[in-house]
């Protein structure tokens, strides 16, 4: 599947980041086994066959329509997966990724996925083997810092606490810690705990993780710093609010609003 | 009015005091998770779910079934400081079961409804050729004190309820005809002249009203502890009815009756709130149907303290909180107990007062007095983009703020609402500050990548499309707006936000009243159980367990129950 890179105003690495991310331009920083994966995810049992929800698409006898012949299945749907899920929070304080950039990330770069974006969490679902490759991408890349972000089915809010003493986000079920300096989950995303301690690697260091982000912050890029995502919003502002019944009448510029330009990677 | 925003944030006494002797600023903290016995309230909860469970012989509230034995308090159990005052109280204080205040608030407006005098006086007149009098309305008054809690008036053998139980009950009439007022025995007047006697607002009001008289009935909080709020004006118009053929000596069956029980029903009756569609099933005087304009008006601080609108707005926000997420949303709407939580982001710890004040000092020094910034989009982008960017950089630089406000809901919910009363405040418009609401929204997404639960991402993120456009369907003046307009009947966090956005326009004007001079007159009355101009200093009482509400059933119950 190729996309063409997406498009984001602004110039500091912040905004830098957040293009790499809509684009799918994200360096892998870490290998996670299948069997861990599962294993955190909690879906189902390390090795065991995917359930299934309905006979592979080719014994089902589809009727023919133009839509089954332009929309090739994904693996998952093909196979008759169930629909499961994963679900990420990310610390406010300087996670490399953002909510919103996890669900562009994740509609732009992969197929028959179903994110949903809050502000403690985001999630995705999908057919599980599909729902497993997008995570594992994820998990596995600079969008994630073990100690920062995590897999967490419920008890959220650790995204807006101050972070514990070792430096990890707050999590309520204690779904991770440190062991030999590398952040370790004995627990699957609902906090049931699993039978192996799945290495999650190193955290990020505070400037790896201030260079990674995708947070504006007063303590990092701050936001006011950024005039050119500012004007885009306020030119969004402008169109939504003048134009929302008669967008194609829409200006392409707004009173005292400055120039937008939008780069790719 | 001449206002400098302080050397120190506003919010950061509260946090003192919620987080005593650690850095508020600091962005590491060793959690204890000391579990539920930090906190006293939760101790006492424990305690009492294993009375009811022994006296009931089965189970009930158990800190222990929490998250498989992992109790609440895994982080610091913080308690809350009601914003402008001193008082600071348990969360779960705040809940409106634990809290008597908030459900007499309710209670207040479910039980009200102002009926005209004017249809039955010309009923009266012209077609019994009745005399109508000062001293004749006045005999209407003592009738009708009598016979609207429950008593009997033309009947010689009936049922009537206990006096001590309807204490609360009580009609009182108010007039723009000062003539009139000033010969009515003052007990049963709301005086709108020395009521509302700062910066005009007497003549305001009279002016709106003209001549015309009124009643503002309150039913017993009883009743409608047991009915719903449509009862209000059926239980109102039979006693209205009862009274009227008492105090003028009418023939209790003649056709004439009709009428004055029509209008005490329908032509003169002002319900607080209107009936919802099928779909939602609610009577008039239910949450649903509560305009901002008039929940505005409920509110009186605006009536005591003109000279700061910030305070103003925000216990509308206080009030309107409560009601249309506590009560409304969070039971009528869905059950359980999370809206709390949301709600109680708008009126503790001084941290909308702290943004919005920091607002209005910013538009006082650009633009000049409330009210009289441009009414364009270019004023509403500046103030909350100004007032967004320093709310976010206050949760960044204090992460105790941040944690306080755990939830992206209500972090948007307190920028959005400062951001929007600000522009209410300079421009003196409701719709404009609406416009920054959702700036504020869209600035906020923007900046951190997320902003609330799902439903902001449709009515945040369309609603400024309705802004500006007031045909069928497609918009409303904010005032005339309510908790069931089309994209705010599901949201938590917003619609007591939009009535507070309604008063900060008219608060920007300096005007008496927002949307219905009535609503201001009847709310106004000192009578009332529930001090609507001091709504979060009255949640504190509720909370610290020094409200006495009205409705209780201690006359004709058990001793020590």
């Amino acid at each position: 599947m190729a996309y063409t890179p997406q498009y984001y105003p602004g110039a500091s690495h912040v905004a830098v980041n957040r293009r790499k991310h809509m684009s799918g331009d994200v360096e892998k920083l870490r290998t996670v086994s299948d069997d861990d994966l599962v294993a955190a995810l909690g879906h189902r049992a390390p090795g065991a066959d995917y359930p299934s929800i309905h006979p592979p698409l080719k014994e089902m006898g589809e009727p023919d329509c133009p839509v089954r012949q332009m929309v090739e299945p994904t693996p998952g749907a093909a196979a008759g997966d169930r629909v499961r899920y994963s679900q990420f929070t990310d610390s406010m304080y300087s996670a490399p990724s953002i909510p919103y950039f996890r669900s562009y990330y994740a509609a732009i770069n992969f197929r028959g996925v179903d994110p949903g974006t809050l502000s403690g969490r985001q999630i995705v679902e999908a057919r599980e083997r599909d729902m497993e490759e997008q995570c594992k991408a994820t998990i596995e890349s600079e969008m994630t810092c073990p100690a920062l972000a995590g897999l967490r089915g419920c008890t959220v809010h650790g995204h807006s606490l101050r972070l514990a003493e070792d430096g990890l986000m707050f999590d309520m079920l204690q779904r991770t810690h440190f062991e030999g300096g590398n952040v370790i989950e004995d627990k699957d995303q609902v906090g049931v705990p699993i039978d192996r301690k799945v290495n999650l690697g190193k955290a990020m260091s505070e400037a790896e993780a201030k260079k990674r982000t995708t947070i504006y912050r007063t303590d990092g890029v701050k936001y006011r710093d950024e005039p050119e995502v500012l004007d885009h919003v306020h030119l969004v502002h402008h169109r939504r609010t003048m134009y929302g019944y008669r967008p194609e009448t829409a200006a392409e510029t707004a009173p005292g609003v400055g120039a937008v330009t939008y780069k790719t990677v | 009015m001449a206002y400098k925003y302080p050397s120190e944030k506003i919010f950061v006494e509260a946090l003192k005091a919620k987080f005593a002797g650690l850095d508020l600023s600091e962005q590491k903290v060793e959690y204890k998770r000391a579990g539920y016995i930090q906190n006293a309230r939760k101790r006492e909860f424990q305690a009492a779910g294993e009375r009811v469970a022994e006296q009931r012989g089965m189970k009930q509230y158990d800190v222990n079934v929490h998250c498989g034995g992992m109790t609440l308090g895994q982080r610091q159990l913080v308690p809350y400081k009601l914003s402008t005052t001193s008082d600071i109280v348990e969360g779960d204080d705040l809940h409106y079961v634990n809290n008597p205040a908030m459900q007499q608030m309710w209670d207040d407006i479910k039980r009200t409804i102002i009926v005209g005098m004017d249809l039955a006086h010309e009923t009266l007149e012209k077609r019994l050729g009745k005399e109508v009098t000062p001293e004749s309305i006045a005999g209407y008054m003592e009738a009708v004190n009598h016979t609207m809690p429950g008593a009997a008036i033309v009947q010689e053998h009936m049922v009537e309820t206990h006096p001590g139980l309807v204490d609360d009950c009580y009609v009182k009439l108010f007039t723009g005809d000062d003539e009139l007022a000033d010969e009515i025995d003052s007990q049963y007047v709301i005086n709108i002249n020395d009521l509302f006697d700062k910066e005009g607002q007497a003549d305001q009001i009279k002016a709106a009203m003209g001549n015309t008289t009124w009643q503002a009935v309150h039913i017993p909080t009883i009743v409608v502890r047991c009915c719903d709020g449509g009862n209000t004006s059926r239980w109102s118009a039979m006693q209205i009815g009862m009274s009227f053929i008492a105090a003028y000596n009418m023939c209790a069956g003649e056709a004439a009756v009709a009428d004055l029980a029509f209008a005490a029903k329908h032509a003169a009756a002002v319900q607080m709130a209107e009936m919802l569609p099928a779909r939602r099933a609610r009577s008039p005087n239910e949450p649903g149907g509560l305009s901002f304009g008039y929940c505005a008006d409920m509110c009186q601080t605006q009536r005591i303290a003109p000279d700061d609108p910030v305070r103003c707005t925000l216990e509308v926000v206080a009030t309107g909180t409560m009601l249309y997420d506590q009560i409304w949303l969070g039971s009528y709407m869905s059950g359980g107990v999370g809206f709390t939580q949301y709600a109680t982001a708008a009126y503790t710890n001084d941290v909308l007062d702290d943004f919005t004040y920091y607002g209005y000092d910013y538009a006082l020094n650009k633009y000049g007095e409330d009210g009289t910034a441009p009414n364009d989009l270019a004023t509403a982008t500046d103030l909350a983009t100004e007032v967004t960017l320093n709310a976010m950089e206050c949760y960044e630089d204090y992460p105790t703020l941040l944690e306080d406000h755990f939830g992206g809901s209500q972090r948007a919910g307190v920028m959005a609402a400062a951001s929007a009363c600000t522009t209410g405040i300079a421009t003196g418009n409701a719709q404009v500050a609406l416009s920054g609401w959702y700036m504020s929204m869209y600035l906020h997404k923007e900046g951190w990548g997320r902003l609330g639960f799902f439903g902001y991402d449709l009515q945040d993120q369309c609603g400024a499309t309705n802004v500006c456009s007031y045909q069928g369907d497609e918009g409303c003046c904010l005032e005339l707006r309510g908790a069931n307009y089309p994209n705010y009947a599901m949201n938590v966090g917003h619609q007591g936000e939009y009535a507070g956005i309604t008063q900060s326009a008219h608060s920007g004007n300096h005007d008496a009243y927002c949307c219905n001079p009535l609503i201001k007159v009847t709310f106004a009355d000192p009578s009332l159980v529930f001090d609507f101009s001091h709504t979060r200093k009255e949640y504190a009482r509720g909370a610290m367990r020094t409200f006495r509400p009205a409705g209780e059933r201690s006359l004709v119950i058990p001793a020590g129950i």
